[in-house]
């Protein structure tokens, strides 16, 4: 077990700026239908990648304020892994109880093999 | 010593270099190493567990910070003295002694104040009994392990019975951007005792500008003996980027008495664990906690007011108000143990919302296990009211002024429960300068 | 595998203990075997005819029961899950008329008082015995008006378009691990929809009983208030009393939508080796009202938190609590409120006595979402501890995300004053007779909420528990 309180994909590199949108993690280490918390400028979100999109929301559940990270997802949307909430991952939208406000979305580009994102 | 640290890192090898390099009695050294297996037995605290499901600290590596980075910088003079006579006097740098300076009259009454793993070597006869026995718990978490394991230089006040110290004593911790300080606190009042002890910590500026972060990983112990009377304020001005933990608490023996006055405004994190216990009939003990938060501050403060013998009083007041997107989380227990008749135990938390995106998490509680009690609990959440910035207004009075005059009012309450004026004064002062005009 | 139809060995009744406290012989016609397994949540659907889609809700919420741990907080929980009976049919046919009723379960009722009841004002009543409703009548004029008062499992098959529309909207089965329970095993329970504007003046009546030993009882109740419309819906639960734990886990949904209004109110006594975990919630829309009354007697462990959810500007939530614990009683009940829109209010006034050795705790929450403005909520908890064994604990939770509300919260646990006590002594009542008095003084403002024969009921249960002659 390392000294950090959480596992995450940490950008060592200093954040290379693109206008508002900084640098999350490479394409390639991002699998299809897979996801990553990753540590954007002191915040840790959630990106998907679906073929070749990517989308990014916050690692929070609007039930309780707990993590998304170790929930599962299918297609667009994440389930919540301790009380089941769900959200698209497109939108932020809450699809059922026990949350019912969105989560926050993040812009994704991907340029030259490389995934930015513009925090809302 | 202290003085030759040189980066010791928190892992194996930083903890047998520390060893080596610490002198210190066999019993202390026993404790560390039981505490280092502990730290390595123990899981991170997660958002699993209910205490810290609000405090979300995986952005947290312990990789990044050291023991003994600094210690030749200058340091500030801190404000809780500010005008007034001490009879004592204690800075550290980094977990390095600077200063430490105890008024000879003190010193020929048996009086010790100083850094304690100095003292520790000289008086462990007054130091062992307490010491990490009935008030810390290195088992509790890994960052109280941690502490226990690695803690270094922090202060000792060690009052004989029936000495009354009259002038304040004054310990100013200040921590270098980036380093690490894990210093321990123990203040031990014999029967009669008085004292009045304050402390704060802050951050050295850093020299490139940027918000100075580091680590602080600290631990109060308080013993006050039977009659005696203590006076204990702490006021955190981390840097905000310093992640702050800490394990904090007093035991309050007959008749004896505490107030204990907190101002919480710095650092970029913080999850404290302050708890006071009534040991002996008649103790009483009043906590004043004043909370100031802005930007993106996540202060989370975990009280416990333990009745465990009957006729006592405990009164906890914590006021606080946020800017920006910070947070508070203020979670407070009175539990009053089977037998602790005519318990009269008291517990209020008021949060004062200055933005639209501060968030205040309050979570009073009570467990009670005997019947002739009185205890209560009360929690208030609200904005500053429009009328009165109206008001101010039309008296010629800026919105920023009249917002700062809100503010303090908020805060007088509390401000009238502490009895020492230069930590008013301080506090008042921090706060008034903090407060941002909103719309 | 085929079902277990035989009985259980026939046991004696306890004896009349109280009036609460008797049991009737049990014919079930149908009992599935003990346990919890994807065959018995199919036989369970089997039998109930249910479509498809009610079979695999079921079944999804096994799995996710099963992948929940038990909760950590609360009460202690010590269940086996595989020693429960989960389906009893205590009789093949519903009762259409009271004279459709089998001999013992109405005797059983005539012992609650039931009938009487209704002879009186009922508008309707359902009567849950074991597992499934056995007993239902509606005033006529209520359904001229399109309002439904049916049992779930009737309400599955003959209004499943509309039931299927909420049904798990406002409990999703992977809320907690009861609800995922009760979502898997659910039988009976109430399903009401009022159509808009109708406001149905007398209370709405169901009366819930345990009788089998180690049989689960899982109600699942649905109650839909259309845009205007109003209703009070009353239960009571009582159990008799046995050697060995059984488990009641229900869930209520309620939407009440834009100016309705719904009223749920439980006068709950089971029986003292009973868990009772239950989860409860409503959803408010604009301008709407819901209360919950809410009040707990009786049982090992009650764990329930009715919610209110106020969706919409203007809505209303209130709740109030009461629990009495005895002897060997956890009470672990209180109240959540959650703003999730501007110009909401709330209220929550819980109440809670313990006695020889009980332990009754606050469990509530009342959080404020961000832009939920002008939130008002008030939260004011008392609690009385009659004697140096007997334990109370308060656990508020306060959450605001928004700076424009107004959020307080008062808790407060004390004695019965001595003074108040030699007073009422002077006057020449017993000690019991006056703390009873001064007990069901703290308890006024729960029982002027109530329907009179609750009411009476209500005091005339307080006062055996204070008598010591229950528990």
């Amino acid at each position: 077990m390392g000294n950090s309180c959480g596992s995450y994909q940490r950008n060592n590199q200093r954040p290379k700026r693109m206008s508002e949108f900084i640098f999350a993690i490479n394409e390639a280490d991002l699998a299809d239908g897979g996801k990553s918390l990753v540590e954007v400028e002191d915040r840790l979100v959630l990106i998907f990648r679906i073929g070749e999109q990517f989308f990014c929301i916050d690692d929070v559940c609007t039930h309780d304020g707990g993590t998304l990270a170790d929930g599962n997802h299918e297609g667009y949307e994440v389930e919540c892994p301790r009380h089941g909430a769900r959200f698209d991952i497109r939108t932020g939208a809450a699809l059922c109880m026990p949350a019912f406000k969105p989560t926050q979305v993040h812009e994704c580009q991907v340029t030259e093999g490389k995934v930015f994102v513009k925090l809302s | 010593m202290t003085q030759v640290l040189e980066k010791i890192g928190f892992h194996e090898a930083g903890f047998e270099a520390l060893m080596d390099s610490l002198t210190q009695p066999e019993w202390l050294a026993e404790m560390r190493r039981d505490a280092w297996a502990k730290f390595n037995r123990l899981p991170w605290p997660s958002g699993r567990d209910e205490e810290w499901m609000r405090t979300d600290i995986r952005m947290f590596n312990l990789d990044k910070y050291a023991l003994g980075n600094g210690g030749t910088e200058a340091f500030p003079e801190g404000t809780l003295s500010e005008g007034v006579e001490l009879s004592g006097r204690l800075v550290t740098v980094d977990s390095v002694p600077r200063v430490s300076e105890l008024a000879p009259e003190w010193s020929k009454k048996g009086v010790l104040f100083g850094p304690l793993s100095q003292l520790v070597n000289e008086y462990p006869d007054v130091i062992r009994p307490h010491l990490m026995a009935r008030t810390y718990d290195s088992g509790v978490d890994r960052f109280a392990a941690l502490h226990a394991a690695f803690w270094s230089s922090g202060s000792l006040l060690y009052v004989p019975r029936n000495v009354v110290v009259n002038q304040p004593l004054h310990t100013l911790l200040a921590l270098s951007d980036g380093s690490a300080d894990l210093s321990h606190t123990l203040v031990i009042l014999e029967s009669g005792a008085e004292a009045t002890l304050l402390a704060e910590s802050c951050s050295l500026e850093n020299s490139s500008g940027g918000v100075p972060g580091g680590f602080h990983c600290g631990g109060i112990e308080m013993i006050v003996g039977p009659g005696a009377h203590l006076r204990y304020v702490n006021l955190q001005d981390l840097g905000h980027g310093v992640w702050q933990f800490g394990h904090q608490k007093a035991i309050v023996h007959q008749d004896a008495s505490l107030q204990w006055t907190v101002g919480a405004l710095g650092s970029r994190l913080s999850k404290v664990n302050q708890h006071v216990e009534l040991a002996g009939a008649g103790a009483t003990s009043q906590v004043n906690g004043v909370m100031f938060t802005e930007g993106k501050q996540h202060l989370s403060y975990h009280t416990l007011q333990r009745h465990a013998a009957p006729h006592c009083r405990s009164d906890f007041l914590y006021k606080a108000a946020l800017q920006d997107n910070s947070r508070t989380v203020w979670r407070g227990m009175i539990k009053v143990d089977p037998g602790a008749q005519k318990t009269d135990g008291y517990q209020r938390n008021d949060n004062l919302l200055l933005s639209e995106t501060a968030r205040a998490d309050s979570i009073p509680g009570l467990e009670i296990e005997a019947d002739d009690v009185r205890c209560t609990h009360g929690s208030t959440s609200g904005r500053v009211d429009e009328e009165l910035i109206f008001y101010a207004r039309a008296r010629g009075f800026t919105r920023k002024e009249a917002i700062q005059m809100i503010v303090t009012g908020f805060f007088q309450q509390v401000f009238d429960r502490i009895t020492i004026e230069s930590v008013r004064d301080a506090l008042g002062l921090s706060i008034s300068r903090r407060v941002r005009e909103y719309e | 595998m085929a079902l277990d139809i035989s009985l259980e060995p026939e046991q004696d009744a306890i004896g009349e203990i109280n009036k609460y406290n008797f049991r009737t012989e049990s014919k079930a016609v149908f009992k599935a075997r003990k346990g919890l397994d994807r065959e018995i949540v199919a036989q369970i659907s089997e039998m109930k005819d249910e479509p498809g889609w009610m079979r695999d809700f079921r079944l999804k919420s096994l799995e996710i029961f099963d992948s929940k741990p038990m909760p950590r907080w609360g009460g202690a929980l010590d269940l086996n899950f595989q020693d429960i009976y989960y389906y009893l049919k205590p009789t093949n046919k519903q009762g259409r008329t009271w004279d459709d009723v089998p001999e013992e379960i109405k005797e059983t009722f005539e012992k609650l008082g039931i009938p009487e009841a209704e002879r009186k004002y009922l508008a309707g009543v359902k009567a849950q015995f074991e597992s499934e409703v056995v007993y239902g009548s509606l005033k006529e004029d209520l359904v001229q008006k399109g309002v439904i008062f049916t049992d779930t499992d009737t309400a599955v098959r003959e209004h499943s378009d509309l039931l299927r529309q909420y049904f798990g909207t406002v409990i999703p089965p992977s809320d907690n691990k009861f609800a995922a329970l009760n979502s898997a095993v659910w039988s009976g329970g109430s399903f009401i929809y009022v159509p808009k504007g109708v406001k149905i003046e007398f209370p709405l009546q169901a009366y819930f009983r345990i009788n089998e030993e180690n049989m689960g009882q899982f109600e699942r109740t649905l109650i839909i208030v259309d845009e205007g419309a109003q209703v009070h819906y009353v239960e009571g639960c009582t159990a008799p009393m046995y050697s060995s734990e059984s488990l009641h886990s229900a869930v209520v949904e309620v939407i009440v939508k834009k100016n309705g209004r719904c009223r749920y109110t439980t006068i709950q006594n089971w029986a003292n080796n009973i868990y009772n975990l239950v989860t409860k919630r409503a959803f408010a829309y604009r301008d709407a009202v819901m209360e919950w009354v809410d009040g707990n007697l009786g049982s090992q462990l009650t764990m329930k938190y009715p919610a209110v959810y106020m969706m919409e500007p203007g809505a209303r939530g209130e709740i109030l609590s009461i629990a009495f614990s005895g002897k060997g009683q956890h009470q672990d009940a209180g109240a959540k409120l959650v703003h999730a829109a501007p110009n909401t209010t709330g209220q929550i006034i819980s109440k809670s006595i313990s006695k020889n050795g009980g332990r009754s705790s606050y469990r509530g929450l009342a959080k404020v979402e961000k832009g939920a403005k002008n939130a008002k909520c008030n939260v004011v908890c008392d609690a009385l501890i009659l004697d140096p064994e007997s334990r109370s604990d308060t656990y508020p939770y306060i959450e605001i995300a928004e700076q424009d509300v107004s959020i307080g919260h008062e808790a407060s646990v004390s004695r019965i004053g001595e003074e108040q006590l030699f007073y009422l002594m002077s006057r020449g009542l017993s000690e019991a007779e006056a703390s009873t008095m001064i007990v069901n003084g703290f308890i006024e403002p729960l029982v002027k909420e109530l329907p009179m024969e609750y009411a009476v009921e209500l005091n005339r249960l307080i006062q055996l528990q204070m008598e010591g002659s229950v528990g």
